[in-house]
């Protein structure tokens, strides 16, 4: 009997320029790089210098504060530059690969022998321990945590998300063994969730795998929403999450002996020239595949992740070149909205999308049966604010996109005041800030909400330390 | 158009030039918050997303703001119309019903310029000291202010009940989004308390030939506050005017509140386009047909035996239900607290009405007690949620 879990809340947004299901080649790019910033809390400290020569799988940096956590070269080739930034912070270690990809010899390893510490340890010395991500905070697992369950969410629901029936092709045996890892980090289930009919159902797991399926809209994609959907997090748990390219990347250390942290990266947005997928390495830099891409550099966003929970990557810095973000499969191109429109709160608004129900458009898009007597709706899509940063006021509404049993606006407004203990009976060990994406999206006070919970996260997490 | 050409037209040009003027080290800084609520009134802002999502919804408070707005107008050009018509009514005066709107347009355009322009000037000095721009919260309040006074109300007492409520109804607690008292009702509620007798009684309802003049019309409500009747049936055949005069609106009374069709007319935009709550809105209806009910059920005196559907008909309560009850920061914030504030507004509505000797209308005294009481049914209802999450970490 199929576990579907029908999502109700949420909201799918119509960007244009989703790739075509299309694969170029783009792994002679020369420039690759790890940075801090990808992940939460970290205190990083490099552990080479410029010009070392390194391997795929050699550390290029550690966490002061967690020792499993050694970020490792995606590929092999010379350290180019140790990148600081304001106050000496470290924002990125920069690879000119030499086109070999050499990683350390090691023996492929037989899942059935390896105990579970054996595994960790292989885990945490070939760097793939860096691809997990724990909830609550959103950090790289410590050494002591002991997960009640991994969450695999096989299936991405965002605007312009890569499709992943068309990109774990082929990589099935990889994933596979990747499952049965994962099965042997933790005493509780690996939870997978999937789209009903996904090609990566029909895979033999082991018994502790649980498969869920999901239907609805974004954003039934995300981790967190499955979480809630099957085991929600209390305090005191722990949860581990991994993507599922990063699984793959995993069962094919275990398979092979070798690190080699190749994905298909889905390049997309109504910027985006010809969007299509790319076979790339983690970490690679992103001029080359822009300059073909985009028409013109300027009046454009380059987004490492969707538009509703991505990093923005610089395009013309001097400083650092734009890399592809560590966890991130999908770069969006969208323009950008620096123009004044002329009494725009007024205008009926027939091209601007709303989850609301104030422009014309929102109305013809709640009617019944619309969309076969109009053409398809098209909607400018950019980076306007849409009006000012305002004080809360309207309520009701992010409760329409939030699918956890939380009471979004108050855990909101308990995050704002920094009240603790208010926020751990709300739920703040459950969330994410990428759970908030589409409240903020929707919101006609402009809040900038994913920041302010995860400034909240992390202040309830030095606090415990 | 493309983006430069966005930028690049005269009025923006224009804007774009006398900028410096009004902001730091020009010649005008204490005009800046000013300067910029007439700058986004023309252009929404060139701002761009900078942190977390990088695209937002295009509705924003302004846009929110403007269809309330829009929704009040069915129930605004109606009143203006029924004043003219009250009058034309009352002093055998026969007008078109052009010359009857036009009657009424004129009585209120003072109100609602005096309502605005007092309440805008706080709200804009407000915002240049604290440096902020200007919110929107003031576009709705200063119309809904004009449309539940009396309109032979002196202009010099609703530019002093605006003045309270705008200051220490709203931004004394730090300005939009942050007060827990409907500014509208507050602005009302001082004029009651302050000058009773220009408020209620049956000759403050009807205008006159001269302005801020009243003749004798009594509302539904202040009929039968004087009434000597027995039964409810003798009550109603004492009414001058039929449940139909009360559903279309052509009665004495406020601006706003007199036709209920014109307010549901405003009810259906605001349900449609999202903005207001449906629970709160039908929790009020509920609430108050129940307790109409029960005192239909008991009836121990004439009023009670009235039948419980004309509590909807008289005096402000649909207009309470769909424009004051509603207003999202003053109200419940969770739904199923919204529910309870609904139906508790409408049933004190009515119990104040039927039960309380002072004064025929109980909706404005109904809501500031439910908005006292907001947080308190949010906290109930949030602590539900807390001991659900607690109980089931416990339950492992």
């Amino acid at each position: 009997m199929q576990d579907i879990t029908k999502i109700r809340k949420g909201l799918d947004i119509p960007l244009e320029g989703c790739a075509r299901k299309i694969v170029s080649d783009a792994r002679s790019i020369g420039l690759y790089a790890v940075k801090p910033t990808d992940y939460v809390g970290l205190a990083p400290r490099p552990v080479v210098a410029e010009g070392d020569t390194v391997l795929a799988g050699s550390p290029l940096f550690v966490d002061k504060n967690n020792a499993c956590a050694k970020f490792v070269s995606p590929v092999s080739g010379t350290v180019k530059a140790v990148v600081r930034g304001e106050k000496r912070a470290l924002l990125a270690v920069v690879v000119a690969s030499d086109g070999r990809t050499e990683c350390a010899d090691s023996a492929p390893d037989d899942l059935a022998l390896l105990s579970r510490e054996q595994v960790r340890q292989r885990m945490v010395d070939s760097g793939c321990w860096t691809l997990l991500r724990r909830r609550p905070f959103g950090i790289v697992p410590l050494e002591s945590d002991n997960p009640k369950a991994i969450f695999v969410s096989c299936f991405d629901s965002a605007p312009l998300a890569p499709d992943y029936d068309f990109v774990m092709m082929g990589r099935e045996e990889d994933f596979g063994t990747g499952v049965e890892v994962l099965a042997k980090l933790t005493d509780g289930p690996v939870h997978l969730g999937m789209r009903p009919g996904q090609a990566l159902s029909q895979l033999d797991y082991g018994p502790q795998v649980e498969i869920h399926f999901f239907e609805g809209p974004h954003p039934a994609g995300n981790v967190g929403t499955q979480i809630a959907a099957v085991d929600p997090i209390d305090k005191g748990d722990v949860v581990w999450t991994i993507s599922p390219q990063e699984v793959a990347i995993v069962g094919h250390l275990f398979r092979s002996g070798q690190y080699r942290p190749e994905k298909l990266v889905a390049l997309t947005g109504p910027c985006a020239a010809s969007p299509r997928y790319y076979r790339i390495f983690s970490g690679a830099e992103l001029d080359r595949l822009c300059g073909e891409q985009m028409a013109s550099r300027k009046g454009c966003r380059l987004i490492s992740g969707n538009v509703l929970s991505g990093t923005t990557l610089p395009l013309d810095s001097p400083t650092l070149a734009p890399f592809l973000g560590a966890h991130d499969d999908l770069v969006t191109l969208i323009p950008e909205g620096d123009y004044y429109e002329f009494m725009g709160w007024l205008m009926p608004g027939l091209s601007k999308f709303s989850f609301h129900r104030t422009f014309l458009s929102g109305w013809l898009r709640h009617l019944p049966g619309v969309e076969r007597f109009l053409p398809k709706m098209r909607y400018d899509f950019d980076t306007n604010l849409h009006g000012e940063p305002r004080p809360l006021v309207m309520t009701g509404e992010f409760e329409q996109v939030f699918p956890f049993d939380i009471y979004p606006l108050q855990l909101l407004k308990a995050a704002i005041i920094g009240d603790v203990d208010l926020m751990e009976n709300l739920g703040i060990y459950e969330v994410e800030p990428e759970d908030f994406a589409l409240c903020e999206y929707i919101d006609p006070s402009k809040t900038d909400i994913q920041c302010i919970v995860r400034t909240a996260l992390e202040n309830i997490r030095k606090e415990g330390i | 158009m493309s983006l430069m050409d966005k930028n690049n037209q005269p009025l923006r040009r224009f804007i774009d030039r006398i900028k410096p003027t009004f902001a730091k080290g020009g010649r005008l800084p204490w005009l800046q918050s000013t300067f910029e609520g007439f700058e986004t009134f023309a252009y929404t802002p060139n701002e761009v997303t900078h942190n977390g999502a990088h695209m937002r919804d295009a509705v924003d408070m302004k846009r929110s703001m403007i269809t309330v707005v829009i929704a009040l107008m069915p129930a605004l050009l109606f009143g203006m119309w029924n004043v003219g018509h009250q009058y034309a009514l009352a002093t055998g005066d026969s007008l078109s019903w052009i010359a009857e709107w036009w009657f009424g347009f004129i009585r209120m355009l003072p109100l609602i310029a005096v309502s605005y322009v007092v309440g805008l000037a706080i709200e804009f000095s407000f915002a240049q000291i604290r440096g902020h721009a200007v919110y929107e919260g003031y576009l709705v309040t200063g119309l809904i202010i004009p449309m539940i006074v009396p309109i032979s109300t002196p202009l010099w007492q609703l530019a002093l009940a605006v003045a309270f409520a705008v200051v220490v109804g709203k931004e004394v607690f730090g300005g939009t989004g942050m007060n827990f008292l409907n500014p509208a009702l507050v602005a009302r509620a001082f004029l009651f308390f302050s000058y009773p007798t220009h408020m209620s009684g049956d000759t403050v309802w009807v205008s006159a030939k001269h302005f801020g003049d009243a003749v004798t019309g009594a509302t539904p409500l202040g009929e039968i506050m004087a009434s000597n009747a027995h039964s409810g049936q003798e009550l109603l055949q004492g009414l001058s005017c039929s449940a139909l005069d009360m559903f279309v609106g052509v009665i004495p009374g406020s601006v706003g509140e007199t036709s209920v069709i014109a307010i549901l007319l405003g009810a259906a935009l605001l349900l449609l386009a999202g903005l207001a709550s449906w629970r709160i809105m039908l929790g009020v209806v509920l609430g108050g047909g129940l307790m109409g009910l029960l005192f239909n059920a008991i009836g121990a005196n004439a009023y009670m035996q009235l039948p419980f559907y004309y509590h909807y008909l008289m005096g402000g309560f649909m207009f309470g239900a769909v424009f004051m009850a509603t207003d999202p920061v003053t109200a419940a914030q969770t739904n199923r607290g919204k529910w309870i504030y609904g139906l508790l507004i409408g049933a004190f509505a009515v119990m104040l009405r039927v039960l309380n000797p002072a004064y025929p209308e109980g909706m404005m005294l109904a809501i500031l007690l439910m908005n006292c009481f907001a947080p308190l049914i949010d906290h109930c209802v949030v602590a539900g949620n807390i001991k659900r999450r607690r109980n089931r970490g416990r339950a492992r």
